[in-house]
C-alpha cells in the first residue's frame, strides 16, 4: 500500500512536471476560469419542494448514511486521517 | 443494430412494437451479451412497470414526449432516483440516488424508460474503460479491444444494441472517443447548453451531459429532450430550445469545413486514411473544403490535464465517506489516486501559479485559436482519437492513455461542442469523424454528422 502510494506520487509528479514543460513559450494571457463569461449567481430562489418530497429524500438519503443514531441524525467520528494532515 | 431510431419511434406510436416489447428486447439482450461486454453496472427493476404505464398512455391516446418508449442507458455519474450511482468505484457502490438528475427529469417527462446504469472508467478517469471497479467493458464491434472512455458501457451498449439511446458524459473526449471506437455517434454539446445538476463532477468546468446513439437522429432527438435553460443551475446557458431532429435532412450545400494540418501530424496514418476520405465525401456533397489553423492544438492536452487534476482534486474532497459511501483514497483505483496526487499537488500554495495559473492562461489561447478559426469556416472537421484502440489490458504508461485525448480535450477547453459519426473503418475498426461547430453550433454539426452518414 505505501509502496503504491510512493509510486503514484512519483508518477504524479513527473506528469505535472511535463504538463509545465509544454506550456512554456506560449503567450501569457488573462486566464480564463470559465467558458461562460455570464454566470448566473443571483438566480431565483424558486419555490420549496414538497414536505411529502423533503420527507422522502430525507428517509432515502438515512437509509445510505453510514452511521446514524436512533433519531435518523448523522453520526460521525472524526475520521482517522484528519490528523495526518 | 436493427432498426434506426426514427423506425423505431414511428413502430411504437404506430402500435407494432409497444413500449413493454422494447424494453423485454433490450432486458433479453443484455441478459444474453452483457456477461461478456459489461456495459451495465445494474439494472432498473421497474422499467417493465414504467412501460407498461407508457403502453397505457399511448393506448388511451394521450401526448406523448420525443422518446416515448424508448429504452435509455445512463452512465453512472448521473443521479436517477433509486438506482445506484456509483460511479464504478468502490467508494460509491453503496450510493443509491435520493434524487433525479435534471436531465432524468426531462428523459421521463419525455416518456423515455430507463433501462439500467452504464459502466464507465472510474470516476471518468480514463479513456479506455478500463479502470472501473466493476471490470472492463469490451468493444462489441472489435472484441477483445478497449470501447474508449470514460462513457464506455454507454457507447458498447449501443454497438451491440442493448438499450435506443444512452446519455454519456464529456470532460475531455469522454462521449466522443467511445462512440469513435465503438462506431456509434456521440455529441458533447457546448458547455452549458445541457444542466449539469446532478452529474457527479469529474472536473465542473469542462463537464457535459450528451447523448450516445445508434444514428445521427437518435442523438439530435436526446439532445433537444435534455438540452435547455435550468434557472436552478448558475452556470446553465439562457439559450432558447432548438428542434435540431427537423433540420437534420437540409444538407451540407455551401457549408464551409475547415480542416487542418495539425491533425495529420498528431494522427496515424491508418485513422488518417479514413478521415480524409469522410473530407472528400463532404466535399463531394456540396462542402466547401478549406484549412484553417490551429497553431497549438498539441498544447491543449497539458492545460486541460492540469485544470483537470486540480477541479477533480477539489471535487473528491467530499467523498470522505462520513455522509455516505467509503473515504475515496482508500478503495479508488491507481488512476484515480494519481488523478488526486496531482491535483493535491498543483493545488498547493507554491505550485499554484506555475501550474494551474499557467493551464487557464493555455485555455485563453485556445478559446482564441479556435473563436479565429470558426470564423473563417461554419465547422472543423478531423479524427476524433489519433490511434485506434489497443487490447484490452495492455499496459500503457499514463501518457501514453492520455494522449488518447490529443483531439479531443481542445473542444473542452475551448468550450465549444462537437460530435462524433463513423467515417469508416482501419483493420476492422470503426474510425470516427468528429465535427467541431461554434458555441451553439450544435445544429449546423449535427447536419454535417448527418450527410455524412446518409452517404455510407
Amino acid at each position: 500500500m505505501a509502496e503504491r502510494k510512493k509510486e503514484i506520487e512519483r508518477s504524479a509528479e513527473e506528469i505535472v512536471e511535463s504538463f509545465a514543460r509544454a506550456a512554456e513559450g506560449l503567450p501569457k494571457l488573462k486566464e480564463t476560469y470559465y467558458n461562460q463569461e455570464t454566470c448566473n449567481v443571483s438566480r431565483p430562489d424558486g419555490e420549496p419542494s414538497s414536505e411529502e418530497e423533503r420527507t422522502e429524500f430525507r428517509k432515502r438519503f438515512i437509509s445510505i448514511m453510514p452511521g446514524s443514531d436512533e433519531k435518523g441524525n448523522l453520526r460521525v467520528e472524526v475520521a482517522k486521517w484528519v490528523e495526518e494532515r | 443494430m436493427g432498426r434506426g431510431t426514427i423506425e423505431k419511434l414511428g413502430a411504437i406510436q404506430q402500435g407494432e412494437l409497444s413500449a413493454t416489447e422494447n424494453v423485454q428486447q433490450a432486458l433479453d439482450r443484455i441478459k444474453k451479451l452483457d456477461k461478456k461486454i459489461k456495459a451495465f453496472i445494474e439494472l432498473n427493476p421497474n422499467a417493465l412497470a414504467e412501460a407498461e404505464a407508457v403502453d397505457c398512455k399511448l393506448k388511451r391516446g394521450e401526448h406523448m414526449g420525443k422518446l416515448a418508449g424508448l429504452t435509455i442507458g445512463i452512465k453512472s455519474n448521473i443521479n436517477v432516483k433509486g438506482l445506484r450511482a456509483t460511479c464504478a468505484s468502490r467508494t460509491l457502490e453503496n450510493y443509491v440516488s435520493p434524487y433525479d438528475a435534471e436531465v432524468i427529469r426531462r428523459v421521463r417527462d419525455a416518456g423515455g424508460i430507463i433501462v439500467g446504469m452504464n459502466n464507465m472508467d472510474e470516476f471518468a478517469c480514463g479513456s479506455s474503460g478500463e479502470t472501473s471497479s466493476f471490470g472492463p467493458t469490451d468493444n462489441p464491434v472489435a472484441p477483445g479491444h478497449i470501447p474508449g472512455g470514460s462513457s464506455s458501457g454507454s457507447a458498447a451498449a449501443i454497438a451491440a444494441g442493448m438499450c435506443d439511446i444512452c446519455l454519456g458524459t464529456d470532460t475531455g473526449g469522454a462521449i466522443r472517443n467511445p462512440a469513435s471506437h465503438c462506431g456509434v455517434v456521440g455529441i458533447r454539446p457546448t458547455q452549458g447548453l445541457v444542466p449539469a445538476h446532478g452529474l457527479i463532477e469529474l472536473a465542473v468546468s469542462f463537464d457535459q451531459i450528451g447523448p450516445l446513439a445508434p444514428d445521427v437522429y437518435g442523438a439530435a432527438l436526446m439532445l433537444e429532450t435534455i438540452a435547455g435553460h435550468n434557472p436552478k443551475e448558475c452556470t446553465s446557458l439562457d439559450s432558447p430550445s432548438v428542434n435540431y431532429s427537423d433540420k437534420l435532412g437540409i444538407g451540407i450545400e455551401n457549408i464551409r469545413v475547415g480542416t487542418s494540418s495539425k491533425f495529420s501530424e498528431l494522427t496515424d496514418s491508418a485513422v488518417m486514411g479514413v478521415i480524409d476520405g469522410a473530407v472528400e465525401k463532404l466535399h463531394d456533397l456540396g462542402a466547401e473544403v478549406v484549412e484553417v489553423e490551429l497553431p497549438n492544438l498539441e498544447k491543449s492536452l497539458s492545460a486541460y490535464y492540469v485544470i483537470m487534476f486540480a477541479e477533480f482534486f477539489s471535487a473528491t474532497r467530499k467523498f470522505d465517506g462520513r455522509k455516505y459511501g467509503r473515504r475515496i483514497e482508500e478503495v479508488c483505483g491507481d488512476e484515480v489516486l494519481r488523478r488526486i496526487t496531482c491535483g493535491d499537488y498543483i493545488s498547493r500554495k507554491d505550485q499554484h501559479d506555475r501550474h494551474y495559473k499557467r493551464a487557464l492562461q493555455v485555455r485563453t489561447l485556445m478559446r482564441r485559436e479556435f473563436g479565429e478559426a470558426l470564423n473563417k469556416v461554419d465547422v472543423i472537421v478531423g479524427p476524433t482519437v489519433p490511434k485506434l484502440p489497443h487490447q484490452l489490458g495492455t499496459k500503457l504508461s499514463p501518457a501514453e492513455m492520455y494522449a488518447y485525448d490529443y483531439l479531443t480535450s481542445p473542444i473542452n477547453l475551448a468550450g465549444i461542442c462537437a460530435g462524433t459519426v463513423k467515417a469508416g473503418e482501419a483493420s476492422g475498426i470503426p474510425v470516427g469523424l468528429q465535427v467541431q461547430g461554434k458555441v451553439l453550433g450544435e445544429e449546423t454539426v449535427l447536419r454535417v454528422m448527418r450527410a455524412l452518414e446518409a452517404v455510407k
